[in-house]
């Protein structure tokens, strides 16, 4: 037995909205709250976290990509009984699956009628329809999306926008067709810049029988303004009771933030966007040498709990791996944080006002989170 | 002299020179025989304090060449020492950072008043390590255990340099014992030196003896020697020093060392070998150990290693971490894990073995698993075990 429901909550002026979606098999339910985000991982593991310093953050769900396993065909974990999520000791998770890792798209060669390429560490690979239906029955995630032709070059012409909307439908719809009950397919709405091609592609998707929609098609050097304006394009077709992508974003800024020795600290909304702090600090900074205070003094992560900002200045300064770990374990729990009180704020009816402070204060024209 | 521990032998091997002591230390109780892991720079190679203390671990090693150069002796004195800098509750112990210059360093000199060598800082300039300095600094870093700094040759160096070694660190651990300032938190170690001549290391051991410190460290060992002369020297410095203090063999860290070493009468022991093989990809398990970067594991579903109760083994197959080895940093942690886990456990089954009297019997079964076949048993355990009647070959 397995089902999936999304219920709307609450529907906000003008346009926030607050959901819940179920999972559940085997009679085991998981519940996530919307909006929320599928965290990031790399070969199916948070970068950094081991599964007992994971514990220690509250994510809700994960994107696995499957690009991340294809350096042998098929990948070793498809001849795994137990399936995905115990493979990747996730069992208690929502998984959502894709075949790219849309934060670390490099351009590569195009994909035909049959297939798309992926980039492993072993170099080029391709994936076809048929392989993806495939590994995702055997793996038997919660969600996946379904196979897009992504355009990995700027600036398409309209006649590649076409054909990328035309493969992403036809794909969906074998997809639909051969996928096995109880696995959700999502489908993946483009048309990159092309306004006609974005209402084509939603209003298609949206007459197919699919859980919920993924937004893609944004070019990777878009402003958040463009980006936004194309979004509201596609959300226009899409019917309102199911997941829209702006209801769960997948993004690897907190592990990016990580990768360069900076520390979350932007004000979570409940803080209320009174006094003024920075979005991150840069633990290489010197000035952190002899700074005995935790990242954040109110924030409730094991770093913070149990850690300086000297000693983390230490650990850069001397590439001792325990460096990331402690930053991603601070800057996964803020973000996440991050999300919850987001959700607080709209319940609360608060958050139209919060988001403009919010906004006012960090910016809205930078690119380092993006939407899936 | 002063001293800040208490041990106390509270089981004996009936058949061996083993035996399980309880130490107590300034921050907390450790059982012996130990295996210490490595945290050179004030943190164990990707692992949380607190992942090390669930595992189980009494005592970690910190580097006095490495913190003293990072972060250095003035932040390590505003902040309280290393414990607190690390947020770590339990035992430290500190090496006197001479090893580390005459290892790392180019062109290290040694005179009487102490190692100088070339500043890492690169700027042509030259720095001395002396006795005073290291303790000094051993002081500021603030370890249960601190260790003098010793005059260090190679294994392999004979002739009068290796006597002149020795009568130095006699001399060096005189001055150290002379500025050693905390000796109510710190406890003050001796390091035996002589190289490969029992004559010499017996001088060394009586003059040392004398000194009193509260324990005493088997130096100048594990540097490419002949393993028959290493486990000879071992057993010698064992027979010679009091029963009633700790004794620690530097830089041993192989199973087979381990246990050969326990039945020779070693309580202590520090090596950066399951850490390092670790970030390689080596898991080591009762079996040897596996490298799990070789596609062979890429469809293997079992844990790393059965029954063992680390995070690696209860959550992950060998395919998993061999799709995370060397190309991740989590797959690199949960092997550490899975090998800190590993040394420990081992040490725990060698005290119970000693406990419950066994330990003979356990012994021959270690070496079965290792090595399989009796002809693979390396000629050196098999002499150093027989050395205090175990006979590894018999089938009893």
């Amino acid at each position: 037995m397995s089902g999936f429901s999304f219920n709307l909550l609450k529907i906000t002026d003008p346009r926030f909205r607050l959901g819940k979606i179920i999972f559940s098999r085997n009679k085991h339910e998981k519940i996530l709250d919307t909006p929320n985000c599928f965290v990031y991982t790399i070969r199916g593991s948070v970068p950094h976290l081991t599964p007992d310093n994971l514990q220690t953050i509250p994510a809700d769900a994960f994107g696995i990509t499957l690009e991340h396993f294809l350096e042998v065909q098929p990948p070793s974990s498809t001849y795994f009984m137990g399936g995905i999520h115990k493979f990747l000791n996730l069992e208690e998770y929502p998984l959502f699956f894709d075949v790219r890792d849309s934060e670390k798209l490099q351009n590569i060669s195009f994909g035909t009628d049959k297939y798309v390429p992926v980039v492993t560490s072993h170099g080029c690979r391709k994936v076809t329809l048929e392989e993806y239906i495939r590994y995702m029955n055997i793996y038997n995630p919660d969600i996946f999306a379904s196979m897009t032709d992504l355009i990995t070059v700027k600036n398409p012409g309209l006649k590649r926008v076409k054909k990328s909307v035309d493969r992403t439908l036809n794909w969906l719809d074998e997809t639909l067709e051969h996928t096995k009950e109880g696995i959700q397919v999502f489908g993946v709405v483009t048309g990159y810049d092309k306004h006609e091609e974005r209402e084509r592609s939603a209003k298609e998707t949206a007459n197919r029988n699919v859980a919920g929609f993924v937004l893609n098609g944004f070019d990777l050097d878009m402003t958040s303004k463009e980006r936004l304006d194309l979004m509201k394009i596609s959300l226009k077709y899409l019917p309102r009771n199911k997941p829209r992508g702006i209801d769960i974003f997948n993004t690897s800024y907190p592990s990016d933030m990580t990768s360069l020795g900076h520390a979350l600290t932007f004000l979570l909304i409940e803080d209320g966007i009174q006094h003024r702090r920075e979005k991150f600090i840069n633990l290489w900074d010197d000035k952190y040498r002899t700074d005995f205070k935790p990242i954040l003094d109110e924030c409730k992560c094991y770093t913070c709990q149990n850690h300086k900002r000297a000693y983390i200045h230490h650990l850069l300064k001397t590439h001792e791996m325990l460096a990331t770990v402690l930053l991603m374990s601070h800057n996964l729990f803020h973000y996440l944080q991050f999300f919850k009180t987001i959700r607080k704020s709209i319940n609360l009816n608060t958050f139209t006002n919060t988001a403009i402070q919010f906004i006012n204060m960090y910016g809205s024209d930078d690119n380092d989170a993006s939407n899936t | 002299m002063k001293s800040a521990l208490t041990w106390e032998i509270i089981a004996k091997c009936s058949t061996t020179k083993a035996r399980v002591g309880k130490l107590i230390l300034p921050h907390g109780p450790v059982d012996t025989p130990v295996f210490m892991p490595v945290g050179t720079q004030g943190t164990l190679k990707g692992i949380t304090p607190k992942q090390l203390e669930e595992l189980g671990c009494q005592i970690m090693l910190n580097n006095t060449y490495h913190l003293g150069l990072k972060p250095g002796q003035e932040l390590l004195e505003q902040i309280g020492g290393s414990h607190n800098f690390q947020n770590w509750s339990r035992n430290l112990l500190t090496d006197s950072g001479g090893f580390q210059m005459v290892s790392l360093l180019k062109l290290a000199k040694i005179t009487e008043q102490g190692v100088e060598f070339q500043s890492p800082h690169d700027d042509g300039s030259t720095m001395l390590l002396t006795p005073e300095h290291s303790i000094s600094l051993q002081n500021s870093i603030g370890a249960d255990i601190i260790m003098q700094l010793d005059d260090v040759v190679s294994s392999l160096t004979t002739g009068k340099r290796v006597e002149e070694a020795m009568y130095r660190s006699i001399r060096w651990l005189d001055r150290c014992i002379s500025v050693h300032k905390k000796t109510d938190s710190q406890n003050l170690f001796a390091i035996i030196q002589g190289g490969l001549d029992p004559n010499l290391r017996k001088k060394c051991v009586e003059e040392m003896v004398l000194r009193d410190t509260p324990g005493y460290a088997i130096g100048g060992l594990s540097g490419g020697e002949e393993k028959d002369t290493f486990w000879k020297i071992v057993t010698l410095c064992t027979d010679l020093l009091p029963k009633s203090k700790p004794i620690y063999c530097m830089g041993v860290g192989y199973t087979e060392d381990l246990v050969v070493c326990s039945a020779l009468g070693v309580d202590m022991y520090d090596c950066v070998f399951p850490t390092r093989t670790a970030r390689f990809g080596n898991a080591l398990t009762s079996k040897g150990s596996l490298n799990l970067r070789s596609v062979k594991f890429s469809n293997d579903f079992q844990p790393i290693e059965k029954d063992c109760d680390c995070v690696a083994c209860k959550s992950y197959t060998r395919s998993f971490i061999h799709l995370q080895a060397t190309k991740e940093t989590v797959g690199c942690h949960l092997i550490t894990l899975h090998n800190v886990a590993y040394q420990l456990r081992l040490m725990r089954n060698i005290r119970q073995a000693i406990i419950e009297d066994r330990f003979p019997s356990f012994v021959k079964q270690i070496f079965k698993d290792l090595f399989g076949d009796n002809e693979k048993y390396p000629v050196w355990a098999v002499n150093a075990l027989k050395s205090v009647n175990v006979d590894l070959l018999s089938e009893k």
